[in-house]
């Protein structure tokens, strides 16, 4: 039972029990939309992860005499390029990758070990998770409390003072950010580790369930490790949860403000109700709705600043490995990178956009 | 409106996981194996809470803790072929000949008897078997077990992923017998000088039968995985750690001092540095860079040593290609560079200049480049330039490429160290080219693209013509001094000094006599100088880091004399720990 | 619209241009703020900011007549001068550059004078000093500062001149040196106008691109605007950095790749911004008498459609620059961007983070030029976006 296994039947069987009610509750609009877009999804998956086929293959250099180097003579690199498959026509590699595709197989790395690619997802998926997961959370959190606040204290201090730190905060290179946090708190102050999920010693201890090391931590109630993996978790979640909470303080201020001008809110103004139930209770609940789908949307730059904060911190998720394995050609592994984020991100917008559909009455498909 | 809040809540996280469902409904491949989990937790510290200056001690009194960041491709002696998976493999295993701990150049009797009889014509080596080894979990070693073994590797090897191992074997090998069960007969196609040498490499140990099958590669067999020699390894796990215990029937010469010894993988050199100052591991081997080496000598209770193994930089010419065509230009080059200066600048003067390819402490090194050219000697480089033209007014315009990344990130900054001492003569102008490993090693071995050009070597066997044959012989590695001539193993020189270079080689490959050997080897050196084929540079060194209660260590830490036992034939045998 | 420039959105913008005409212009000439040229190993490694580097001084008998390099120089006959160095400190370097630069003056001189000084490595400074006084050298060269804190255990030794005399401080090192010695200042200086380059081309390639593309399909609609806007809406949603990453991969390290790679990513945004306008203005009365009385498209799109988009595509420009910059450092400092050798901001914090714990002036200063300069754009946009959007009025 692998990790990703586990985590998928967890979760996948209640989604699809709650597709299927989607499906059977929703008008008849909604469902053809959605058939729409599924339909949609898969074609332009399909044509970028043919895309990054022939693009690396078309890329000067390949695995075998990445690995191998100077000490590569050419029968050996012959050789072990024929063993791997790569010195077949392009239509059987092709076709072979489809596949792989299709079976989400996705064949082994080309480096190394040769292990299977799904074993290193594996591995390297709930770590972007466990990076993710908190960070989104720590920027909702900011980001719409402090979206709010400015927009009910229009033009005055506070606002200003958010949407400065919201320009500031965007304008803040990622990386750098990481690298001052390792700075302060890792090099001058020494008390937060600056690099790797868990430490070293105590990750032997963990239990490998879900790989997501907190919730293994958890489950098998490891309290050190626990702590651990909590405290090497706090820099790297500031720091990608820091910068996206600038987009979202950003998003929610723009949409609760055009909220409030809205004539209800005006009129339960007029009936004398608090400003902060009005913003806090009636504003943001309808403001939720686009923030939400736009939230969906700032996937993209999740996962882009996945790449970076994972580089910064060692942590081993999915950005570092795409980045590494790009630099070694290894076909197999940035393939399937590029094709399960493609995937990612066209199920998370049209999970998004269904979920807009049934939340907000006005949306008709 | 509660109910719509909920089901908000739960479908986003519920769509979120439909994904993951996508990505996870696989078919279950074979998953690597796991170890057991540790049934006592080790040891743990508490996280440093200021500088540490002052490491405090964690690790259990019988156990030794190595951290390194290099990773294990493969324990199939028929398969390995990096620097890491051999040292493993020596030290679970031995073969029948080894090198003596702490030497570079006396080989010792391991699971033979005694030295081999060589036959008259040199294509004969009979080996003795001693009496009473046995593999880690009880199985004799007969002959044809050991026979077994190398064909094993002649046959099965080529078809392994890594499957270079057979560069060692096939070449060389016509045929390997077991007459009977002690006597060993090695047959081989054409006298060689070297083969000992080579076999006393982790190639030539014998695969456990239990643990490799006799038909194809088992790159990462089921723990325990037991050989000869004084370890086995009695659990591990993929990309976190090793775990070695003592062979309770080895009778060789290095028995173990420790009750167990933990090899665990770190992802990054960072964290591993601050894991030997923490006290979590007792030994930090590989890769520490330069500059977190010169971080770590300042902490109290380590030592962190140098060691010149036999990995080297060197700058590498094509012959055929423009400028480095023209004698003059290939001499000026050797001439204007200034070795001490990159040390000094770049590596604070930590690492050791070469002046031959064959670095001090082999047979018959010799410092040649030195000797002909005295480098720097800008003058000298100015006149070799104006012998071809280039003066100020007429600059040579060159192009240097190296790759940024794969010899570490001080590249650019050595690169650009040499730029600035080829521009010092004045009628140089470089220009620095960077290109990504795995484009940049293509086009160089492929011998096309570039003029000059940086790589690094490192041997497969300590010997001297590991060292030289490569970049002479049949297009050599993209210096194309003998283009490589279809058919043949040795090209077609392109004048007559690389004609007499390649005639003293063949020479030395096969004479037995080390002191003609060694002799031979040293007119190659100046031909190899005076013909400048390749520039060499400087010794990339490993770094060794420890903690003060680990002994025996000290062998592999002396910096003044070059111990390439240390790289390779890193003996954990040799390590003790006081409480 | 007037009345919207008073207040302090007004100063938001207007800072914000002070800010980025500023770093134009310092982008236009580096060569007039920076003390150095950005390539150059001027000083020793790893110097603090505002500290003063230890230069390197010839030490010599007490007796000997000597004082500078120059006065070492012997007839081409004699044995050439013995000076020892310590190993491991960059001073043999700048001795034999030295050494060459007079040498140079003085060899056509009559006298037949030559400085061709033989310098011996010592592995420590007492060792290098003690050759000194045994003979075997005719002088040291050392830091300067170390000789002063040791010379006590030498007093048969005095301190001469300065090997380089002012030269390596002309200028200082007001931000410190890196790792070979650097000056991280001009570095600094000079990265500005490849971040600029950068930013500013790609915006500009990817407006080029994608206003006509969405003026066009929002105009004409049909299946060519489902088409295209599907496209754009996937390469819209996929994560920016990772493509850029792909391309610069399949293209190579080099500033043109880097742009091309981030105008890819751009195109989308303005196309869906200037499609969306194009789609509202497109329905209003007036284009509708205008189409009435005879107007032919193109001059519908000139005269009443493009007019609107501008203010929504000045404002995408801006940010589009600040997001191009940071995108690129990003790049760099993965190392899939420019050459490493490049001043450039992100390839200075990629190597900065190797230090990170013996020279934290290596990471700071290019990460807060990165800052400043997106900051500036990024203001320049938020201003103008308040200014300019509609819905965002006061009623």
């Amino acid at each position: 039972m692998t990790p990703i296994t586990l985590i998928a039947l967890l979760i996948g069987v209640p989604a699809f029990l709650l597709l299927t009610y989607v499906f059977i509750h929703g008008s008849a609009g909604l469902r053809h939309y959605i058939l729409t877009r599924v339909g949609l999804t898969l074609p332009m998956v399909f044509i970028l992860a043919t895309l990054v086929f022939f693009v690396m293959r078309v890329l000067p250099g390949d695995p075998v005499s990445s690995a191998l180097g100077p000490k590569g003579t050419p029968e050996m690199l012959a050789r072990i390029r024929t063993q791997l498959g790569l010195n077949d026509p392009l239509i059987v590699q092709y076709s072979r990758f489809l596949g792989d595709m299709v079976t989400l197989h996705f064949g082994n790395s080309l480096m190394g070990g040769h292990r299977p690619i799904v074993d290193e997802m594996s591995e390297r998926f709930p770590a972007t998770l466990e990076l993710v997961i908190p960070a989104s959370i720590f920027a909702l959190v900011i980001g719409i409390w402090g979206g709010t606040l400015a927009a009910s204290r229009r033009k005055r201090a506070t606002d200003y003072a958010l949407r400065i730190y919201s320009v500031i905060i965007y304008s803040l290179p990622i990386f750098w950010l990481g690298l001052m946090l390792q700075l302060l708190f890792g090099v001058q102050l020494n008390i937060l580790p600056i690099s790797g999920r868990i430490d070293p010693v105590i990750g032997t201890t963990i239990k490998h369930i879900t790989n997501l090391y907190a919730v293994d931590a958890l489950i098998t109630g490891n309290w050190p490790a626990f702590g651990s993996v909590a405290q090497h978790l706090v820099l790297p979640t500031i720091t990608l949860g820091l910068i996206l909470s600038g987009v979202f303080v950003r998003m929610t201020r723009i949409n609760v403000i055009e909220t409030l001008q809205a004539d209800y809110i005006a009129a339960a103004r007029a009936r004398g109700i608090r400003e902060h139930v009005l913003v806090f209770g009636h504003a943001l609940k309808n403001a939720m709705i686009p923030v939400i789908t736009l939230i969906g949307l700032q996937v993209a730059i999740l996962l882009a600043g996945a790449v970076l904060t994972e580089t910064v911190f060692s942590w081993p998720g999915m950005g570092s490995y795409l980045v590494e394995r790009i630099s070694s050609r290894d076909y197999t592994a940035v393939q399937s990178v590029i094709t399960v984020f493609a995937l990612l991100v066209a199920l998370i917008s049209l999970a998004v956009d269904v979920v807009y559909s049934l939340v907000d009455p006005r949306v008709r498909y | 409106m509660k109910s719509q809040k909920w089901f908000l809540l739960t479908s986003f996280l519920i769509m979120a996981s439909m994904i993951l469902g996508a990505c996870g409904q696989v078919t279950p491949t074979a998953a690597p194996t796991t170890a057991p989990v540790q049934t006592e937790a080790p040891v743990a510290t508490e996280a440093p809470t200021e500088a540490p200056t002052e490491a405090p001690a964690g690790t259990p009194a019988d156990t030794i803790i190595i951290g390194t960041t290099d990773k294990i491709a493969s324990f199939d002696p028929a398969d390995a072929y990096s620097a890491r998976d051999w040292e493993l493999i020596k030290n679970i295993n031995e073969g029948l000949l080894k090198w003596k701990p702490g030497t570079s150049d006396e080989l010792m009797p391991a699971l033979a008897a005694g030295m081999p009889e060589i036959s008259a014509d040199g294509l004969t080596y009979t080996f003795t078997l001693r009496d009473g080894i046995k593999f880690g979990d009880g199985t004799d070693l007969t002959a044809q077990i050991y026979a077994d073994s190398i064909n094993r590797l002649l046959t099965v090897g080529p078809t392994c992923p890594n499957g270079v191992a057979d560069a060692l074997a096939t070449p060389y090998l016509a045929s390997v017998e077991a007459p009977d069960s002690k006597t060993i007969v090695f047959t081989l196609k054409a006298p060689v000088a070297y083969f000992l040498q080579i076999l006393a490499s982790a190639t030539y140990t014998p695969a456990n039968p239990n643990n490799f099958p006799a038909d194809k590669c088992e790159l990462f067999p089921a723990a325990p995985i037991y050989g000869t020699g004084p370890w086995f390894i009695s659990q591990y796990t993929q990309g976190e750690q090793i775990v070695l215990e003592p062979n309770p029937y080895y009778t060789g010469t290095l028995p173990a001092q420790v009750k167990r010894i933990i090899v665990r993988d770190f992802a990054d050199p960072q964290t591993e540095a601050l894991a030997i100052q923490n006290g979590e591991i007792d030994i930090a081997w590989r890769f520490l860079g330069p500059e977190l080496f010169a971080q770590l000598q300042s902490v109290a209770g380590i030592t962190a040593s140098t060691i010149n193994g036999g990995s080297i930089r060197y700058l590498i010419l094509n012959h055929t290609k423009a400028p480095a065509d023209d004698p003059n230009v290939v001499k000026a080059i050797a001439s204007a560079v200034d070795r001490n200066e990159i040390a000094d600048t770049v590596f604070g003067g930590q690492v050791n200049p070469i002046y031959s390819m064959v670095p001090p402490g082999f047979l018959g090194a010799s410092e040649s480049f030195d000797t002909m050219y005295a480098s720097p000697n800008l003058d000298k480089a100015k006149e070799y330039l104006a012998a071809s033209g280039y003066t100020e007014a007429n600059p040579l315009q060159l192009e240097m490429w190296y790759p940024p990344e794969h010899y570490g990130a001080a590249t650019a900054a050595w690169m650009q160290v040499i730029q600035k001492q080829m521009e010092a003569t004045g009628a140089i102008k470089v220009t620095l080219q960077s290109q990504e490993w795995s484009t940049y090693v293509a086009a160089l071995t492929g011998g096309e693209a570039y003029a000059v050009g940086v790589l690094g070597w490192f041997y497969d066997y300590p010997d001297p013509s590991n060292y030289l044959d490569p970049f002479v012989y049949n297009g050599g590695l993209g210096t194309n001094v003998s283009l490589a001539k279809e058919g043949t193993d040795y090209g077609e020189p392109i004048n007559d000094k690389a004609q007499q270079l390649l005639d003293l080689m063949t020479q030395a490959d096969i004479e037995t006599d080390l002191t003609k050997r060694a002799d031979l080897y040293k007119q190659v050196q100046d031909i190899y100088a005076d013909l400048v084929v390749t520039v060499p540079l400087f010794l990339n060194p490993e770094y060794m880091v420890f903690r003060d209660n680990i002994h025996g260590s000290d062998h592999y830490a002396t910096p003044e004399t070059l111990n390439i036992a240390g790289t390779i034939e890193f003996n954990y045998s040799t390590l003790t720990k006081t409480p | 619209m007037a009345r919207r420039w008073y207040g302090a959105d007004w100063w938001f913008v207007t800072i914000s241009a002070v800010m980025v005409l500023g770093f134009i212009i310092v982008a236009m000439f580096p060569g007039l703020f920076a003390p150095h040229s950005p390539d150059d190993l001027v000083g020793p490694r790893f110097l603090a900011p505002g500290a003063h580097p230890d230069l390197p001084a010839l030490i010599l008998p007490s007796d000997s007549p000597d004082n500078e390099l120059i006065d070492l120089a012997v007839p081409s006959d004699q044995p050439r001068p013995i000076v020892a160095v310590v190993q491991g400190v960059p001073t043999s370097g700048a001795l034999n550059e030295q050494a060459q630069v007079i040498d140079n003056q003085i060899k056509n001189e009559p006298g037949g004078l030559r400085l061709r000084p033989r310098i011996e490595r010592y592995a420590t400074l007492e060792e290098a000093l003690q050759a000194v006084v045994n003979g075997k050298a005719t002088a040291a060269v050392v830091q300067s500062l170390e000789f002063e804190a040791i010379s006590a255990q030498f007093p048969t030794l005095r301190e001469g001149a300065s090997i380089t005399g002012e030269r390596s401080t002309a200028g200082g090192f007001f931000l410190g040196t890196n790792d070979i010695g650097q000056d991280v200042l001009s570095r600094l200086l000079w990265g500005t106008r490849i971040a600029l380059i950068i930013g500013f081309s790609s915006s500009l390639v990817a407006l080029f691109l994608g206003v006509p593309l969405g003026l066009f399909a929002g105009f004409v609609g049909g299946s060519l605007d489902r088409s295209l806007s599907l496209v754009m809406d996937s390469l819209y949603a996929f994560p920016g950095l990772i493509l850029a990453i792909a391309i610069t991969a399949v293209l190579g390290p080099s500033m043109l790749n880097i742009i091309v790679a981030i105008a890819v990513l751009y195109i989308p945004t303005y196309y869906r911004i200037v499609r969306g306008q194009t789609l509202s203005v497109k329905e209003e009365v007036y284009v509708e008498a205008a189409k009435s009385i005879g107007a032919r498209n193109l001059e519908i799109l000139q005269k009443y459609i493009f007019p609107n988009v501008i203010p929504s595509v000045a404002i995408i420009f801006s940010v589009n620059v600040a997001d191009a910059i940071l995108t690129g450092a990003g790049l760099s400092f993965l190392g899939l961007g420019l050459p490493p050798t490049i001043a450039d901001w992100g390839i200075d914090l990629a190597r900065g983070q190797r230090f990170i714990q013996t020279a934290w002036w290596m990471i700071t200063f290019p990460g807060l030029a990165i800052m400043l300069v997106v900051l500036a754009f990024s203001m320049m946009g938020e201003g103008l976006t308040e200014i300019f959007n509609p819905k965002l009025r006061e009623r």
